[in-house]
Parts: C-alpha cells; structure tokens; sequence
C-alpha cells in the first residue's frame, strides 16, 4: 500500500527505560477510510519486528454521532486486526489522548502509530490536534504519524436517519427555553435578575441531561441571548443598561456551558455503563446457561433462544455435518433459506469473518452471519436475522453478538471435548467388559456344548451298544443343555439390550399373575421337582409393566433360587399392595447370601459360588436394569430361618385403565 | 396322500434337521431358500400349510405372507428369533395363523402344524361340534353349560364368548386384537387390560391352579392359546 512512516515528527524526549522484551506497538483506531490499511502496515512490521501489537479505539461521546459507514469501518479495523493477531482493544474515554497514553503505559508500548488525522479544518483551529497532543505529553514513547494518499474521499453523510432526532432535540430544547421565557415573563415582575438567571440555568441542566450536549450548549447561548433580551435593561433589546450586567450574562454563560458539558458528560457515561451492564449480563447469562447442558443439541438450542431473544430476532446456528455441509442444528427453521443465503452461509464458515446484512461483506441478504471459531478452527455458522433496524444492527450490538458467538463457539468446543473423552472412557469400559465377557461367556457357552456335542457323539458312535435307556439319558440331557444354552444367550441379549441404553420400556396394565404364570411355565423343565407356593391378594391392582421385561425378572429370580438351592427345596413367592407400592418377593431354603455379598450379587459377572454353580453372572443384574427401569427397587437378605430373599418393589399408578370402560360385569375379578 | 408342507428357511442346517423330523412323521416337505422362490413353490406346489423363517435373505418376512394372502388362505406358521414380539403381532395381524420362537422343539412344531392341517380341512371350519371337550373341561354348545369334571360352571356371557372364540381357534394363538374384535367388537380393540382382567376371571373358574393355566395358555405380548387335546 501507499503508506510510508514518516519519521518527521518523532518526540523529544528519548526513550528514557530500556522496554523490555520484543516491543509493543499500538496502533490507534479511527473512523477514517484508511485504517484497515493502517492496520496491514502495522501488522507487517510487527510481524518483521517480532513485536506484539495492539490496535486501540477509544470510543468518545462523540462515536454514537458517527455514520453507520464509519462505526462499521471501526468495527471492520479491530476485527481485522484481530483476524491478524494483534489484540483488538476498545475503550471508553472522553480524552481521546489521555486514554491512549494511559492505556500505551500500562501496556508497555514503546511506538505508537496513527493516522494522518483528518480533522474539519475549523476544529484545527478550536484546539490542538491529538497528534499535537500525544507529542507533548508522550514521554518514552515514540509516536508515528502515517498518512494516506490524500484525504480520500470522505464517504457521503449517511441518510437523515441518525440526523432527524438530533434536529427533533435541538426543537425539543427550543421549546424548553420558549417555555421558560414565557414562566419568566410572567412571574417578571415579582423576581430578580438572578432568580430569572437561575430559572435558565435550571433550563439548560434539564435539556443537556435529557437530550444530549448539542442542545445544550445552543441552549446555554440562547438563554444568556434572551435574559440579556427580555429581562436585562435595556428591555426588549440587546443593549445593556449597566456594565454590570455584562459579567452577570458572562458569568451566566460560563456557567450554563460548563453544566451542559458536565451532564452530557454523565449523560453519555450513564449511557455507556449501561451499555456496558447490557453486554455483561448477556454474557453472564449465556456463560451460565450454556454450562450444564447435557447434550449439544441441548446447548445448541439454548444459545439460539438466547441470542433471539436478546437481539429481538431469529437466530439460527448451523453446522457442518459430515461432509462439511451446513446443517441447520439449532435455533427457527429459516424462511426462504435459499442460494444466496447458503453461499454467505458458506462463505463465512471457510473464511471465518462475518458478513450478511448491515456488514461491509455480501450484505445483500437477510441474515447476518458470524463464524464460530473455537480455538482451532471453524466450527460453525451463527445467523441472526433481527425483525428491527432494516435486518441491521447497530456496532455495540454486533459487537456483543460476536462476543456471544465466541462463547458459543467455546461452549461447542467443550462440549465436543467432553464427548470425545465420554466416547474414549466408554471405549476403555466396553473394552474391559468384552473381555470379562469373553472369558466368562466362553465357559459358560461351552460347558453345555461339551455336553451336548458328547452326548450327541456318543449316540452317533456307540448306537447299537446303548441300551434304551442311556441312550434317552443322552437325549435328554442333550435337550436340557441346549435350553440352558438358549437361556444364557437370552441373558446375554438382554443385557446389551440394556446397557447400551437402547432400553425402551414397552409398558401396558398387566395382571401380575399372568406375568408370574408366563415364568413359570418357561422354567417348567427345571422347576419340575420344587413346591412353588404363589401367595397373591385376590384384589392385586392392574400394574403397569413391560410384560417380557418383567417376566425376565420372574425367570432370572426362580432360576437363581433353583440354581443355589438343593433339588426338592420349595420356593415361595409373595404379592402385597403396601399404600402405593407393590411388593414382591421371592424367597428360597437354600445357604442364603454370605455377609456383604447383598448388593455384590447384583454386579456383573458376579459369582457368589464361583466354580458351583453355572451362568453368566448376569441374571440378577438384569433384574436390577428392569426394576429400575419400572421405578422400583430390587435388593437381597437372609430370610429369617434360612435362605436367602430377593425382594422388589414397584410404583402403583394412582389411575387405573379400567375405570372408564367397564361398566359391566366382571369389573373385579371373582373370588 | 401325505400332506405337504412348505419350507421356506435360509439356513440349510434347519432345513436338514426338519427334512429328516417332518418326513419320519410322514410329512412331504417342499423347500426354499429364499422368499421369491418360497413365493414361486408356494403357487406351483400347492403346499398344506406354509413354515416362514422371518430372516430371510431377500424379503421380508411380513412381505411373503401379504403376498402369500393375496391369493391363498393357506395356513402359514413363521418362525421367529426371540425379542420380535412386536413383529410376531405384525406378521400375525399380516395374515400368518401361527408363530414358533427359535429355539423350538419339535413337538411343539408338530402341535402347531395339526392345529393347521384341521383347520384346512372344510369339514371342521365353521362347522361347530355340539359338545367341545378338552381334559376336564366340557362345553355343551347347544345348552350353553360349561364343566369342570362333574362340576357345572357358572360363567358370565361375555366369559362364555371369550371361551367360545378360543375354542373355535382352539391350538392356535389368537392376538389380543383378534380376541377384543371377536368378543366385544371393533370399538374395543387395544383394550388389552380389559381382555386381561377377563382372563383372569375366566381362568380362577377354569382353572385348577389359575398361577399355573393348564387350559388358557398366555402368549407374551401377543395373546392366548387355548390348549389342543
């Protein structure tokens, strides 16, 4: 580019401490049309220099008076910068020079660079230039001026829209003071000169903190030009009869302007404070309730609410899938989402930099589109489309989006971290129990298969040497084994049914009886030579289960009593309501449980008796998976008199299914 | 003439081990290995009753069986793995007659298939006996009476239809769906608790230990059996 520093202007005084480390330099930020080149000059002799770098607006009252082409242009100058590695600052000041020494000094920047400043000629002779300014008071820094080529072109005012309530203010104040003149002529004749000064200080102090520091000080000329009108002798003309009433209108004067200035002043740091409380609050909020999301859908959603609400608009937020196309993941479905809108979409997810409406780039669409940049990369696409301003917002705003967008975009990353080292532990988990399964799973497999592929072979070899009944012997056990092959794979199944989540309980009213009657008939085989005793209230309520879940429960409970109790012991099972629960247990004769093996027995691939008995260790554990599921509770204890007893609990429903459509006979079930 | 069953199964060992059982039990049995060729056997050979396995290779098995009822009411028993309860309901209500769960023994399978062949045979359909009896239990249709042993059993009128349907497809699982619209009506179809509680019922007067049915028999998730012979 065009610029060349220009050593002409370097200060006085030397650099009086040796800064240590590579230098910082500062570039300071204006509205002017040549700053994003500023910026690229500095950014390469940073980058030459090995320095860090600052880029520094400081935002005045005198910045919400700016057009929205050259707030934009601010705005565009720090992103740039940033986007460049140096760190985009913004302050806000009313001394534009003191801000930026300060802040040069706290920093430890050894050079400062501007812009060649492009001050309306009028204001150069009112005062001092800043560059005058941070010359003289600059101390060991050295200050660079760097001009552009020529004054380029001065962009257009921006339209009558920011003007016309400025004009409608300084009407505003004119009434006001017309208004005050008329009280003043009317209460004239009982007051004094001072009471009526007084009456327009009261004046000015009310229009400079309503409406700003323009009107204000028009005002405060105005109101010295009609008392010095109105009510200082000579009447109704600008003469004065006495000297002396030259210093009560100067000292009026004075001190109308000095009030205006100082309430504009808190006015605009009013206005700035609470500009400043809106954006933490916003930030705070969305800190706080992007933490603590379960999911990223959930997140995603809860930031998308968030930003539409704050901005009074639709935000949407979209990702790329799999294959790097935007997908929208959160936030109202988009109206006439179309090309256009999709190519900005894309636009800004490759190259990481805002665009879409009220932005320098690609404006000609609705939505304004922010990267969402985690520390690596892009990650995303947030799109704000505001029902107000024409689809634009104002640059505080934009600000405070990107701020929120950068929080999303971190929130994002955290959330896909957590995923990742989740998705690594279950890794680690599922590796650990395949091979818990494997050993304990191929013994249990293969005992039966020795068994049947023995007994099979026996048959198959010694067929004329058997006699009739050994070889029924092999038959049967043949069929035995295999059932219990059948039962250990169920369990099996069911378990990683279970455990990988995929756990949907098909509920429906059920009769309890039913269900225990189901597991009974499939235990037929093996429970042959035991007295079951069933104990059920006529009256037992419908309950609402999964019917083959909790016949599960039955099968696994009576095969775990058969299994660890000898052959002929009775088992017992016991129904009862009890207020809003039912209570079922299922109680045997046989060792019971070893102290503290209670809650063990419920783990996977628990043995209580390793080598005695046989089974995967998984029944009981399915037991816990299903009651849970229902909302119940399973545990275990020794009966009293011996043996051990499993009981469970499960939540009655306060309603019952039948109530609306059994008017007829047999409502209740006969005894 | 032997009957002829139609094998329609992917896994060579099944067919082997069935092969040799239904055809000791005097059984002519067809085989295919797929669903189309099952479809092609099924027109050409003019099967008894049909056996479906639910995994085959190149059709569903809910697609044989609408493809079957579009010309044929032939009898079809599909076998199906555990855990398909919701499939089983499907298939049933597709219009397959009956269902085995893998792993199955053959007395159950030659259960089902008898159950089958009767119900082919136009001598037995719709034509109801006068006196059903099975075990203890007597139906006298003419006097509407119903016994246990030498005991009269005083059962409601609805309980006596739902008997009365149950002994019509009697060996064969009706679904709860079936049941409801048979006995109460289309109006009452998914009012399973309904149907429960009057099995219930019917099953404390049937029943010599109703824990433990001997004559009502449940089909988890998908409906009762009354018990054949």
């Amino acid at each position: 580019m065009d610029q060349q520093p220009s050593r002409d202007e370097t200060p006085p005084a030397p650099a009086g401490q040796d800064s240590p480390g590579p230098e910082c330099l500062l570039v300071c930020v204006s509205p002017g049309p040549l700053c994003q080149a500023l910026i690229r000059a500095i950014h390469r002799l940073a980058a030459a220099q090995h320095a860090r770098w600052y880029a520094l607006y400081v935002e005045t009252p005198a910045h919400a008076r700016l057009s929205r082409e050259d707030q934009e242009r601010v705005s565009q100058a720090l992103r740039l910068a940033s986007q460049l590695g140096g760190q985009a600052v913004r302050i806000s000041g009313f001394r534009i020079g003191d801000e930026i020494l300060a802040f040069a000094r706290e920093n430890r920047i050894a050079k400062i660079f501007l812009g060649k400043p492009h001050r309306r000629r009028w204001r150069r002779f009112l005062g001092a230039s800043l560059v005058d300014y941070l010359i003289w008071n600059c101390g060991p820094i050295d200050i660079f001026v760097i001009s552009g080529e020529a004054e380029a072109a001065k962009p257009l005012k921006s339209g009558g829209a920011k003007l016309r309530p400025l004009w409608a203010n300084y009407g505003l104040a004119g009434v006001g003071l017309a208004l005050c003149t008329t009280v003043a002529n009317v209460l004239f004749p009982y007051l004094a000169l001072t009471s009526v000064a007084m009456m327009y200080l009261f004046t000015v102090v009310i229009i400079a903190s309503a409406l700003g520091r323009g009107p204000a000080i028009l005002s405060s000329f105005l109101s010295v030009a009609l008392t010095a009108f109105f009510f200082v002798p000579e009447y109704l003309s600008f003469e004065l009869a006495n000297t002396e009433y030259v210093v009560t209108l100067v000292v009026m004067l004075v001190v109308s302007t000095l009030i205006s200035g100082l309430t504009a002043r808190l006015r605009y740091q009013a206005t700035v404070a609470r500009q400043q409380e809106r954006q933490a609050n916003a930030l705070f909020e969305m800190s706080q309730n992007l933490t603590g999301r379960y999911s990223l859908d959930a997140l995603l959603d809860e930031a998308a609410r968030q930003i539409s609400r704050i901005f009074e608009g639709q935000a949407a937020i979209l990702l790329p899938d799999a294959e790097a196309r935007l997908i929208l993941r959160a936030g109202d479905p988009i109206a006439d989402y179309d090309v256009t809108e999709k190519i900005v979409a894309g636009w800004v997810f490759r190259h990481g930099h805002l665009a879409g409406a009220g932005t320098g780039t690609l404006p000609n669409v609705r939505g304004i589109y922010l990267p969402l940049k985690s520390s690596r990369q892009v990650i995303g696409v947030l799109r704000l489309e505001p029902h107000s301003h024409e689809g634009r917002l104002d640059s505080e705003s934009l600000r405070l989006l990107e701020a929120l967008a950068n929080q999303v975009a971190l929130a994002i990353e955290r959330e896909e971290l957590v995923t990742q080292a989740r998705a690594g532990q279950l890794q680690v988990e599922a590796e650990k129990m395949r091979n818990i399964l494997l050993s304990t799973v191929s013994h249990d497999l293969r005992t039966p298969l020795t068994v049947i592929a023995g007994a099979a072979s026996s048959l198959l070899e010694e067929e004329g040497r058997l006699d009739g009944a050994t070889r029924h012997e092999f038959v049967q056990t043949i069929y035995e084994e295999a059932k219990r092959l059948d039962r250990v794979v169920h369990n099996l199944l069911e378990m990683s049914r279970l455990q990988s989540g995929e756990l949907k309980l098909n509920t429906e009213w059920h009769v309890l009886e039913e269900v225990i009657g189901c597991a009974l008939a499939q235990l037929e085989g093996q429970l042959h030579d035991r007295p079951v005793s069933i104990s059920l209230p006529a009256d037992l309520p419908l309950v609402k289960l999964d019917v083959l879940l909790m016949e599960r429960v039955f099968v696994n409970l009576l095969e775990n009593a058969a299994k660890h109790t000898p052959a002929g012991a009775p088992i017992d099972i016991v129904c009862r309501v009890e207020g809003k629960t039912l209570q079922v247990e299922v109680a045997d004769r046989g060792p019971g449980l070893l102290p503290g093996q209670e809650e063990k027995i419920f783990e996977k691939f628990y043995q209580a008796w390793p080598g005695r008995t046989r089974g995967a260790g998984l029944g009981l554990t399915i037991c816990r998976s299903v009651i849970e599921a229902h909302g119940g509770r399973i545990w275990a204890e020794n009966r009293p008199g011996g043996g051990a007893v499993f009981r469970f609990n499960l939540p009655l429903a306060e309603e019952s299914p039948l109530d609306e459509y059994l008017p007829d006979e047999a409502a209740h079930p006969a005894h | 003439m032997k009957p002829r069953i139609l094998l329609i199964e992917d896994d060579p060992q099944i067919r082997r081990f069935l092969r040799a059982s239904l055809g000791a039990q005097g059984y002519e049995l067809v085989e295919a290995g797929t669903g189309k060729e099952g479809l092609a056997l099924a027109a050409s050979q003019a099967p008894d009753v049909v056996i479906l396995d639910l995994g085959l290779p190149d059709l569903e098995g809910i697609e044989v069986i609408r493809r079957l009822r579009e010309w044929s009411s032939m009898p079809i028993i599909i076998l199906s793995a555990r855990g398909q309860e919701r499939d089983k309901v499907a298939n049933l209500d597709a219009g397959a007659d009956d269902y085995l769960t893998k792993p199955f023994g053959m007395a159950e399978l030659l259960a089902r298939i008898r159950v089958a062949l009767r119900r082919k045979l136009p001598s037995e359909e719709g034509k109801p006996v006068p006196v059903f009896s099975l075990g203890e239990l007597k139906v006298d249709f003419e006097r509407r009476r119903v016994f246990r042993g030498q005991e009269e059993i005083h059962l409601t009128p609805l309980e006596y239809k739902l008997l009365t349907v149950l002994i019509k497809y009697r060996g064969k699982v009706v679904t709860h769906s079936q049941l409801l619209k048979e006995v109460w009506g289309p109006a009452f179809i998914g009012q399973n608790p309904y149907l429960r509680i009057f099995i219930l019922n019917l099953r404390r007067k049937l029943e010599a230990d109703p824990t433990r049915p001997y004559y009502l028999i449940t089909e988890p998730g998908v409906g009762y059996r009354l018990r054949d012979e």
